[in-house]
This record gives structure tokens, C-alpha cells and sequence, in this order.
């Protein structure tokens, strides 16, 4: 047997060849480890198959405050026998003499026929040498004695009088060493050391799961050739709804999705022709009286399209890619597929040759980077974009097409009152839907909770 | 998204000669999700912006089109008739100005085209009626009206029998006791004078924009329908008129005409539009190279008529497609009638080089400077509550920004700082071993006359032992790492963290952060045992 042991193993190994049978008391005493070293070692032995341990239960009994006062005085019924041996007694002057053990003491001697109580007087008939439980008060008396070291009949008779006994139930554990333990040679081992033993556990700290997402996505676009823009979550209304030609009576804009700030308004919030040229296309085309004060509104962004706008708004290039990525707000009620705040990407191609085709190829491009090849594409609407298509995606797991990112080319009523001249292909679509595809998530809210156990463990390199 | 149940038998009655798997192949390339199927039923979500795809008889004749069963524009054939007379008093102008309406006879109505034009009905109050603000419909059993009918206005004391009621109410009393009248009456503002349809023996029609009579109700054994449409704006009214004229007619009604007149109001023609579309911005638009047949051939399967003119080609658009606007919508049409399964995917090589913002690249590498100081990342939404960021942290609320009406009570205010976020994250870890040490990067927001965002880092170590001297060792890290010079900590108090034991944290003179022991009070309210330690630092722009 070439096993390696721990010195707490050796120890234990040694002590059990000395003496077979040990509690880990005597263990502890015999080896000079502490208990917790003792109960480790034990239990290492145990998984080995070197060590046995027994378990029992056993009974101490003792007296309690009845017990010791019959042990002092004898049992209330000896107190009366011994009253009435000199002759006949008058039951008043009995009660008084034994106080409160007067009513078990006559009850049970009657019962036994030990004196005859018919009348006032008292008469003694028998007079017995032992009385039931006398042998075990006297075997008792102050100590604490086990089950086997009682007469059992004896004992049952006191445990079923009020507080005579005490039982105290003590289990024991016996240490001992199996055959192959026995025949172990403890000075063979060499100074190796237990490389299969069971190490503590340490935790990797690392990047989010979910960041680990947008960053791959972000590298990926950069690839894809395209520019990186940033912009603030609070926006006026106006950059997110009135330049994107949402009418300011549209449900959309309502409170029930959109997260309004309360009491804050934005001062300035687009060039005077912006804010004209843009107004006038509302009018003109949903036929409504369009009020400035709702453009100023502040509302925590519904999509990063707003950026993009405000970013293509500013430049008016002929020719651009840009992309950009940020959380985004619905006022919606939490649940496992819906979250009040989560993470958008969105993309846009400029370019006076621009087409649907391209922007069908370039979602092709992304997906087949992050690993999605089943795709298609599906018809659908959106308020700023015409033609809409969105990405159906293949889930492998659900066994089902999902929807993935809308995209589409910007409409002229959004592009025009910003002087935009060229067509802008966009698509966007949120992040976490991505991120759960590829953590086989499926309860959104899982990359919000923080839950240490599942980031601790969640793999990194997929 | 709305969502529509669709009959497989009925659908294929009414769309000819198809497979069951034609019809469900076809549905989503008309823009309609399938939600779910089975042998007899399919529920599709449809956009808004279709009202007429909220019926089975709006989809079949949209499915007629792409599958070249019947392909072009739907002419409604309206009979002239000089029957049904509606006379407009000049008063409903300043309260809801106009009115027009259509009559649909001979036709079949069973239990679920009821169901089905109620639909029809919620989707067009919703959305072209902005929530019946705009316009709003009402449709009745033609035979227990007498014409002429009369739209003028009443006073609030006036009383009838509405719509699921047995017994008369006066307008206040609809108003204010009935479901309708309670989410729509706002409408109405505070005038004393609302709209009101009478016919020829004053007997009430409908109160728009809140509710019909209840004698008018349409029943399984109605055969006959008026429909009348009311609102503050003509077009709007007239097309939302024409979804319901042409559903009707499509339902095998026969559509007869309404004279309308007074107060600026006229008929309605329900007449079809004209749109000129260049191809050059079709093929270019697409990505193809469509000769003008093609183009036509596709929009007579998107059922719009289309003919060549000179360069362009001049489409006629039916009235119901409200939703066209100009040349670019007719694009999309062509789109659909090509199939966008036949459009061919192709990358265009790009023309410029890629970049990531330099704020993103500055705010990765800072993540890993954390991780490499043995922090786990962490992400806590922006949106929080008062308990957690003010009242378990003890962190002055005076400074609050709300948003209004939150649907969730976890997240009904902006943070301004990350660390109670993060103090939270460890209370729902107590279970986990220790040390547990977690960070974050996030925006923040801060009001002053206006609201900014500012980028923090936050970081939290707990464990038996945190003490400040630990965290401070990896602040001096992260600070070298930011600025290439180390910060001082000054003695500060911050309700957060233990008196004595919490420090500014200044950089250059300026103090960018809050760095010490968290209080035995923030920990209890909080239920958490272990010492924490903290910092927080605001970074760079």
C-alpha cells in the first residue's frame, strides 16, 4: 500500500493501533490534536474506508429534587410505615407530621395493603423490609449511574412517579480501524504529499458576463469598419420621439412606456430650424397641433436611436458607419423576458448607394461573428424606418424562430427636416436577448441580480 | 404589438383556392408574427399601423394578393342612395367638428365577425383615433334608426338608454359611472355642450366620442349596419371610415352612401389616392435592378394598381391605406410584393475604418485593473428605489430625481451614487462564501439646475477582517492606474460609513470621491454582518 497520509491521519492511525477502540475524547487526549483537527481526520479516514465509527445512545440517570429528598428522609410511604410501627395513629395528627408526601404515602400504602385506613385511625398491617424503589435510591444516591448498572424492574417503578428520575440521553461515538487499516505501515510512507486531497476554494474575479457581451459586439462592429458614438440617457423628447417622427398623440409617447422625469424640462433643445422643420413635417403628415413644450420633456432614452439621429443630425455626412451601444428604458413591468432598463446596440450605414440588400448583408456579417448562422428575415413596421425588416433568429434550444434586431432605411419624413441627405440604413435590437443565447439564459433578469454563485461560476471563454 | 386569432377554414374560404401551410408560410412576409398555431386556429401579431389586419377579412385580402389569387387595388363599390341624410348643426364645431358615415346591408354577422369588428373597432380608437381623441366609431343596427339623422350637441342633464345598460342616464351619469365614460370623457373637456346623434324621432343614436344607444346594438341577427365616425379632424374621420368600408365589403355587405351636409361638412368620396414613384428609387432603395412590369406586377400583389408614366410609375392607392405617405412607403409595397424571401443578402465592402469611442477603451481597461485586484464586475440598473439608495444607506435625499409614474416600485428614481447598489448586491450574497469583493462602472446622475451624468467606479470588499487600510491599498492602485499620480484621503463624516473611518478622496486638489468602513447601522439596515469596506470615485470625462 504506497497511500499518503496527513500527520493528522498518521496521528490518529497511530494512537487507534495502541488503543483499537477510542472515543474522539480520548483521541483528542491521546494524540494532543484539537477536536476540530480530530473530527477532520476522522472523517478523511472514514472516506478512505480506514475507519469505522460507531454510534450509540445510552441513558444516564440521576436523582431529582423527589429522589433526593426520599434519599435523605426515605420514601414519603417508608416515613409513614415507620410512624404506625409503635401502634395506631390518628390520621389528622399523620398529615401534620408528613406535611405534603402525607397523600401519596397513604395512597399508596392502602393500595398495598400495608395498613388499614377505614376508620380514623391509622393500623399498621405489614411491614415490608424493602419497599419498590428503595434498592435504586440507594444504588443511585448522588451519583450518576447508566441503565446497566440499575435494576431495571426497580427503576420503572420510580420513572413513573413525578420528579423522581432524571434520564439523561448521551450518545458516544467509538473510533476504530478496519482490517486494512490494521495492516497499514505508517513508516513506509514516503514524504510525498495527497494530490488527489480536496483543496479550498478560490474565485476568479472577472468582467461581467453581460459586458463580456457588449464588448465582444462592440469589437466586433469596430471590425465591421464602423465608429463608436456616445450620448447622454436623458433626452428631450424631441431627440427621441419628435425628430424620429413619433406624433406627440402617439401611445408610444404615453407615460405608461416611456420613463418622463418629473418636473424637469429641457431649456434648448435643437437649432430653431431643426425644431421649425421638424415640426412642420408633423403637421403636414399626422395632421395635429405640435406643441414645443411636449418636445421638452425629459424622458430617460426609449432606444439609442436618438443619438444616432442627433449625431447624423450634426454631421450630415455623405458617407458614415457609426454605431452606437448604451441602456435604454421602458416603463414596463419587470418579468423574466421584460426589464425596465437593458442594453441597445444599434448601428448606421450613410452612403448615397445604400441599399436593403446591403443592410440584410451586414446583419448576415454580424451574426455569423457571434456565432448565428440560422437566420432570415421577416417584414415588419416601424414608425421611423420604411422598408422594416427584422432578424429571425433560430434558437436551438427553444426549437423555435425568434426575433432578434429590427433594422430598415431612416423615412424621408425623419431625414429631410435634418438635412440628411443620403439614405441611412439602421438596425438595432437589445443586447441581453444576444447575451442569453449565448449563457442559455433564460430569465433576463439573472444579469441584473448580481448573484455571486452564478457569476463565480457562469465560463468565461465560450 | 395587438394580436389577432385567425380560423385556418375560415381563412382559407375566404382567401380561395390554398393550402393550410400556404397560409402560414405567407402570413409573416405580410408583416404578421405567428405567435402560435394549431390544426384549426393561428394568433398573429399585427402592426398598428394595419387596423384592416386586426380581421381575418383584412389578412385574406392581403394573403389574395402575395399568393396571386387576386392581385391589385380593392375598389369599394358604393351605391348611391339618397335614403340616409345626416344634417350637422354648426355648434359640434367647437366641441367635434365633423361626422361621416357609410351604410353595409345584406350582410351575415355571426358571434366572431362581432368579436372581430370590435377588434377592428379598439384598434382604430387606438391608434389613428389617438384613444377616440381624433376620431372615434360607432356601429349600429341600421334598422331600428330612422333617418334623417341630426349631429349636434345637448347639455349634460340630457338623458338616454346607452350601450350594456338597461335603464336611462343622463350624460354626467355616463360619464362619470360607466367604464367608457370614465377613460374617455376627458375628451370632452369641461363643456357644457357635447356631441350628440339623433335620429328622425330624437331618439339617440350615439354619443360620441363615448358610447352608442343601447337599441342600436348589433346582434347575430342584425343584416343591416350604419356606421357613423366622428371626430376633430375630416381626414382623419374619413379614413378611418373607409378600414370599415372596405372590411365590410370584403364581410359581403353591400356598402350604400350617407349624404352628410352643414357646418363644413360634406360626404365622404372614400376616394383612392394617387402617388408617383420613380423606379430608380425602388431599384436603388432595394438593392435591385427591377424592370417597370416587375415593379407593377409587385405592387398589384401588395394590392396597390400601378401603370407606367413617362419615367415614373403612378400608383392608385385605396383609401383604407392610410398608412402610405409618400414614395418611400411605396417602396416597402414593392418590397413585400417581390418578397423579402427573395431578396438577396450582400456586403458591401466598407468605406471607412472602424473605431471604438476612447471613453470605452479608457473604461475596459479599468475593468480589468479591477478584476486584476481580485474584483468580481458587477451591474445594477440606473433606475432604483428610495430604500435602497436613501433610507438603508442613510444618504441625503434632497437631491431625489423621480421618474413619474414607474410601473415598478424597485425602480422609480435615478441613482446618484453606485455604492448602495452595490451594498444591496452583497445583502442578496449572504449565503455565498467570503471575502466577496464586487465593483461596478455605471452612470450616475446628478441634479442640479438640470440633470448631468457622470461616469463612477465603485468598489466593496467585505469579509471578517475588511478594514480601511485594505481598501485604501487598492484605491491608491486604481488612482495611480487613472491619473499616474496617487490621491490623498482627508477625514470627512458620510452617513454611509463609520464616523472616524471615512475619507474625501482628492485628486489635484479636488475631492473626486468617498473612500472608508461601512456603519454598523447601513450594515443592519441592510441585514448584512460582515465588515465592508468602500470606495467611490468619479471619473474622468
Amino acid at each position: 500500500m504506497s497511500q499518503v497520509f496527513h500527520d493528522i491521519e498518521k496521528k490518529i492511525i497511530t494512537s487507534l493501533k495502541d488503543n483499537p477502540k477510542q472515543t474522539p475524547e480520548t483521541l483528542e487526549k491521546n494524540t494532543k490534536l484539537s477536536p476540530d483537527q480530530i473530527r477532520r481526520g476522522i472523517e478523511w479516514l472514514k472516506l478512505k474506508d480506514l475507519a469505522i465509527v460507531n454510534e450509540s445512545k445510552t441513558s444516564i440517570f440521576s436523582l431529582d429534587k423527589n429522589g433526593i429528598e426520599s434519599f435523605q428522609k426515605g420514601l414519603p410511604e417508608r416515613r409513614l410505615l415507620n410512624l404506625l410501627k409503635d401502634g395506631p395513629r390518628k390520621l389528622s395528627d399523620l398529615q401534620k407530621e408528613l406535611g405534603p408526601v402525607f397523600g401519596s404515602a397513604i395512597g399508596l400504602s392502602r393500595k398495598n395493603n400495608w395498613v388499614d385506613a377505614s376508620s380514623d385511625q391509622i393500623l399498621l398491617k405489614n411491614f415490608p423490609l424493602e419497599l419498590p424503589g428503595e434498592k435504586t435510591i440507594k444504588q443511585i444516591g448522588n451519583n450518576k449511574l447508566p441503565q446497566d448498572k440499575i435494576d431495571k424492574n426497580d427503576l420503572l417503578e420510580l420513572l413513573k412517579r413525578p420528579d423522581f428520575i432524571i434520564e439523561n440521553v448521551i450518545k458516544t461515538k467509538e473510533i476504530s480501524l478496519t482490517n486494512s487499516a490494521k495492516s497499514i505501515k505508517l513508516s513506509e510512507s514516503s514524504g510525498a504529499i495527497d494530490v488527489e486531497a480536496k483543496v479550498l476554494e478560490v474565485f476568479v474575479a472577472r468582467t461581467h458576463p453581460l459586458k463580456d457581451t457588449i464588448d465582444e459586439i462592440r469589437e466586433i462592429f469596430v471590425t465591421l469598419g464602423f465608429s463608436e458614438i456616445n450620448g447622454n440617457m436623458i433626452q428631450s423628447s424631441f431627440w427621441n420621439f419628435d425628430a424620429l417622427f413619433t406624433p406627440q398623440d402617439h401611445p408610444a409617447r404615453e407615460l405608461q412606456d416611456t420613463f418622463y422625469l418629473d418636473g424637469i424640462s429641457a431649456k434648448k433643445i435643437a437649432t430653431p430650424e431643426q425644431i421649425r422643420k421638424v415640426s412642420e413635417s408633423h403637421k403636414k403628415n399626422w395632421r395635429y397641433h405640435w406643441d414645443i413644450n411636449e418636445a421638452r420633456k425629459m424622458v430617460l432614452r426609449t432606444h439609442t436611436t436618438c443619438v444616432t439621429i442627433k449625431h447624423l443630425a450634426e454631421n450630415k455626412s455623405d458617407e458614415a458607419r457609426v454605431f452606437s451601444l448604451g441602456r435604454v428604458f421602458r416603463n414596463e413591468k419587470v418579468s423574466y423576458k421584460h426589464l425596465v432598463e437593458f442594453n441597445q446596440i444599434e448601428g448606421v450605414v450613410v452612403g448615397k448607394d445604400a441599399n436593403l440588400r446591403n443592410l440584410m448583408g451586414i446583419q448576415r456579417e454580424f451574426y455569423k461573428r457571434i456565432g448565428i448562422t440560422k437566420i432570415k428575415f421577416w417584414p415588419t413596421f416601424f414608425p421611423y424606418t420604411e422598408p422594416s425588416l427584422q432578424t429571425m433568429v433560430y434558437n436551438e434550444r427553444l426549437g423555435k424562430w425568434v426575433e432578434l434586431f429590427g433594422m430598415g432605411v431612416f423615412r424621408p419624413e425623419v431625414t429631410k427636416p435634418l438635412g440628411i441627405t443620403k439614405p441611412v440604413l439602421a438596425w438595432g435590437g437589445g443586447i441581453e436577448r444576444i447575451a442569453m443565447l449565448k449563457y442559455g439564459l433564460d430569465d433576463v433578469r439573472e444579469f441584473y441580480n448580481n448573484n455571486l454563485s452564478w457569476l463565480r461560476s457562469a465560463r468565461k471563454c465560450q | 404589438m395587438p394580436v389577432v386569432e385567425l380560423s385556418h377554414i375560415h381563412l382559407q374560404k375566404l382567401v380561395g383556392k390554398v393550402t393550410k401551410k400556404q397560409i402560414s408560410d405567407s402570413l409573416p412576409f405580410l408583416g404578421l408574427d405567428i405567435e402560435s398555431e394549431n390544426k384549426d386556429l393561428i394568433r398573429v401579431e399585427y402592426s398598428p399601423n394595419r387596423p384592416d389586419y386586426s380581421t381575418d377579412f383584412g389578412i385574406a385580402l392581403g394573403l389574395q394578393g402575395l399568393l396571386q389569387i387576386k392581385t391589385g387595388a380593392i375598389k369599394l363599390n358604393i351605391k348611391k342612395s339618397k335614403k340616409y341624410v345626416i344634417s350637422v348643426k354648426s355648434e359640434v364645431s367647437k366641441i367635434r367638428p365633423f361626422v361621416t358615415g357609410i351604410v353595409a346591408t345584406n350582410g351575415k354577422i355571426d358571434d366572431k365577425t362581432i368579436k372581430q369588428f370590435m377588434t377592428l373597432q379598439e384598434d382604430l380608437h387606438f391608434g389613428i383615433g389617438r384613444k377616440r381623441k381624433k376620431s372615434s366609431i360607432g356601429i349600429h343596427d341600421l334598422d331600428k334608426i330612422i333617418f334623417p339623422l341630426v349631429y349636434k350637441t345637448t347639455n349634460r342633464s340630457f338623458k338616454f338608454i346607452p350601450l350594456n345598460s338597461k335603464k336611462e342616464l343622463s350624460i354626467s351619469e355616463i360619464l362619470k359611472n360607466t367604464d367608457v365614460g370614465k377613460d374617455y370623457g376627458s375628451i370632452l373637456g369641461n363643456s357644457s355642450q357635447v356631441p350628440i346623434i339623433l335620429d328622425a324621432n330624437q331618439k339617440t343614436v350615439s354619443f360620441p366620442p363615448i358610447i352608442n344607444a343601447a337599441v342600436t346594438t348589433v346582434t347575430t341577427r342584425t343584416k343591416n349596419l350604419f356606421v357613423e365616425v366622428t371626430g376633430i379632424n375630416k381626414e382623419d374621420a374619413e379614413d378611418m371610415l373607409s378600414v370599415v368600408a372596405t372590411i365590410l365589403q370584403s364581410a359581403g355587405f353591400t356598402l350604400e352612401s350617407v349624404q352628410i351636409s352643414g357646418a363644413k361638412n360634406s360626404s365622404p368620396k372614400l376616394e383612392q389616392k394617387k402617388m408617383s414613384v420613380s423606379p430608380s428609387l425602388i431599384n436603388q432603395t432595394l438593392g435591385l435592378n427591377l424592370n417597370n412590369s416587375k415593379i407593377i406586377s409587385s405592387l398589384k400583389k401588395s394590392r396597390i394598381d400601378a401603370l407606367t408614366k413617362g419615367k415614373n410609375i403612378i400608383c392608385t392607392i385605396p383609401a383604407y391605406r392610410f398608412d402610405i405617405f409618400g414614395p418611400m412607403d411605396l417602396v416597402e409595397e414593392v418590397a413585400l410584393g417581390y418578397g423579402i424571401q427573395n431578396l438577396e443578402p450582400t456586403l458591401s465592402p466598407s468605406q471607412t475604418l472602424g473605431q471604438k469611442h476612447p471613453i470605452s477603451i479608457s473604461l475596459q481597461s479599468l475593468s480589468s485593473i479591477m478584476t486584476g485586484l481580485g474584483y468580481m464586475e458587477a451591474l445594477n440598473s440606473s433606475l432604483t428605489s428610495k430604500r435602497i439608495l436613501y433610507d438603508n444607506a442613510q444618504r441625503d435625499s434632497s437631491k431625489i430625481i423621480s421618474v413619474l409614474d414607474s410601473k415598478s416600485l424597485e425602480h422609480t428614481i435615478l441613482r446618484d451614487s453606485l455604492l448602495p447598489g452595490l451594498i444591496d448586491s452583497l445583502a442578496k450574497n449572504i449565503h455565498e462564501s467570503y471575502p466577496q469583493k464586487l465593483f461596478e462602472i455605471g452612470t450616475i446622475f446628478n441634479k442640479t439646475n438640470y440633470v448631468t451624468e457622470e461616469t463612477h467606479l465603485c468598489a466593496v470588499s467585505s469579509h471578517k477582517d475588511a478594514n480601511f487600510s485594505e481598501i485604501k491599498s487598492v484605491l491608491q492602485s486604481v488612482i495611480q492606474s487613472i491619473f499616474g499620480k496617487t490621491g490623498e484621503t482627508r477625514t470627512t463624516t458620510y452617513p454611509t460609513f463609520e464616523k472616524g473611518h471615512v475619507a474625501n478622496i482628492t485628486v489635484n486638489g479636488k475631492i473626486i470621491g468617498i473612500i472608508g468602513e461601512i456603519s454598523q447601522s447601513t450594515k443592519n439596515n441592510f441585514k448584512l454582518r460582515e465588515s465592508i469596506v468602500s470606495f467611490e470615485v468619479k471619473l474622468p470625462d
